[in-house]
């Protein structure tokens, strides 16, 4: 869709977008870069959420952006909980020994505790998973067991 | 040149996540049945942990989004999504099985997945509900950082709709796994759903035949527990290769609904030995 100024016969250029009263509506405002004449188109909230529930963003500040991961389900969901961030850091690296005693874990729950591990570690800043880690990581988590 | 939106180069952006993030994963099957409780979301769950006992890395993405249920039968219910830089990081259940669910970012038991209507009306969600609910499996698919997998495995929604978006999402799926019970009224839905797969050419791996009889825990013994049973006469009658039946036992439906998937304890039972001999199959049929 494209919109033309009368007395200048020129294309209006996209200015920007806003959210508009109704909540799910929006003004899209252009410009005439002859006269600097502006427009508002407003749309409605069924037209918006059609073009949101593609899970895009609209309006140029969106061009570039790359969306957060689950930015959809998360923008739409009314109830949910929070989500978590994976600690920031480098995968550490396992020691054999540490290895040896993660599995002799039973195997159906090892993936879970590795995890567990790994993410004691990186809060930490610690490169390498030892058992002395491994000690201090259940300790500090209340896993008594592993 | 004027900036836009580029609606059409974000939606791209989009497939090609998916189809970024599934070039790690080797065989991507959607376990289907037209039919609700046919115990499908059970079988997958068990067919996850029975995969992984045989050494294979595997995930179960959870399409059912109004009525999730993986991350509970797969012991990881109550774990969060964790955005990281590569993605959303999945829970990790029973036998290290990976899960993406809607149940992950839900607060609560009794919380329903509703969607927001920002100004307007809660009876319009209908125009838009379908495309929403399409790409919150597109997200699922794309956003999430699987890793490399042998097997994922999706826990398709009753209905054979579903079926189509996710042929859209995934064009090579490795194929449709169709779950049945012996019942009349099954094997009606469920040749509906094979039609409409057909229709969109895709791929089925095979049919299997759930609650083909019941064991009796005590004896090990398979009764009759619907009377017009004949899988493999329905499979060839449907012209799908017939991948075999597992027997309902009771310890099934307790143990998976409490997160401890019934193959890991009773992997001798009559069902057990089923359920493993399907993951076999399905190795071989997926090759």
């Amino acid at each position: 869709m494209k919109f033309v100024c009368n007395d200048c016969q020129r294309v209006m250029e996209f200015r920007d977008n806003t959210p508009g009263q109704g909540g799910g509506s929006m003004a899209i405002r252009y410009i005439c870069p002859g006269c600097n004449r502006s427009i508002s188109m407003v749309t409605n909230p069924g037209e918006t959420q059609v073009v949101r529930s593609l899970g895009v963003t609209i309006g140029h500040e969106a061009i570039a952006h790359t969306p957060e991961p689950m930015a959809m389900i998360r923008e739409a969901l009314a109830e949910q909980k929070p989500a978590a961030s994976v600690p920031a850091g480098p995968d550490p690296v396992w020691t054999e020994t540490a290895l040896r005693r993660l599995n002799a874990a039973p195997g159906f729950v090892q993936g879970m505790i590795r995890r567990l591990y790994d993410d004691y570690a990186r809060q930490k800043g610690y490169a390498e998973i030892t058992p002395a880690v491994m000690n201090e990581a259940r300790d500090a988590l209340g896993m008594s067991e592993m | 040149m004027q900036p836009q939106s580029g609606i059409l180069d974000q939606v791209l952006a989009q497939r090609q996540r998916v189809t970024e993030r599934l070039a790690h994963v080797k065989h991507v099957v959607a376990v289907m049945s037209g039919k609700g409780g046919v115990g499908k979301s059970a079988l997958t769950a068990n067919l996850a942990v029975a995969l992984g006992m045989r050494g294979r890395s595997v995930g179960v993405l959870d399409a059912d989004i109004h009525g999730p249920s993986a991350a509970a039968m797969l012991g990881a219910r109550g774990q969060t999504v964790e955005i990281g830089q590569d993605g959303a990081r999945p829970a990790i259940g029973v036998a290290n099985v990976s899960v993406m669910s809607m149940d992950l970012f839900l607060d609560g038991e009794d919380t329903p997945v509703i969607w927001k209507h920002p100004g307007g009306l809660a009876s319009d969600t209908y125009v838009w509900r379908g495309t929403l609910e399409a790409n919150v499996l597109r997200e699922f698919l794309g956003d999430t950082a699987w890793g490399a997998l042998d097997f994922l495995l999706i826990d398709m929604p009753p209905g054979a709709d579903r079926f189509e978006t996710l042929m859209r999402f995934i064009p090579d799926l490795s194929g449709g796994l169709v779950i049945t019970i012996p019942s009349r009224v099954s094997h009606q839905v469920v040749r509906r759903a094979i039609q409409s797969a057909r229709m969109v050419e895709a791929p089925l791996l095979g049919l299997v035949e759930n609650m083909a009889g019941l064991t009796d825990p005590e004896s090990g013994a398979i009764r009759e527990l619907y009377p017009d049973g004949d899988g493999e006469k329905f499979a060839a009658e449907l012209a799908i290769p017939y991948l075999g039946s597992v027997p309902f036992d009771p310890r099934l439906a307790r143990d998976t609904d409490a997160g401890r998937p019934f193959v890991l304890n009773y992997s001798q039972s009559p069902a057990g030995e089923a359920i493993q001999r399907l993951a076999r199959t399905i190795e071989e049929v997926v090759r």
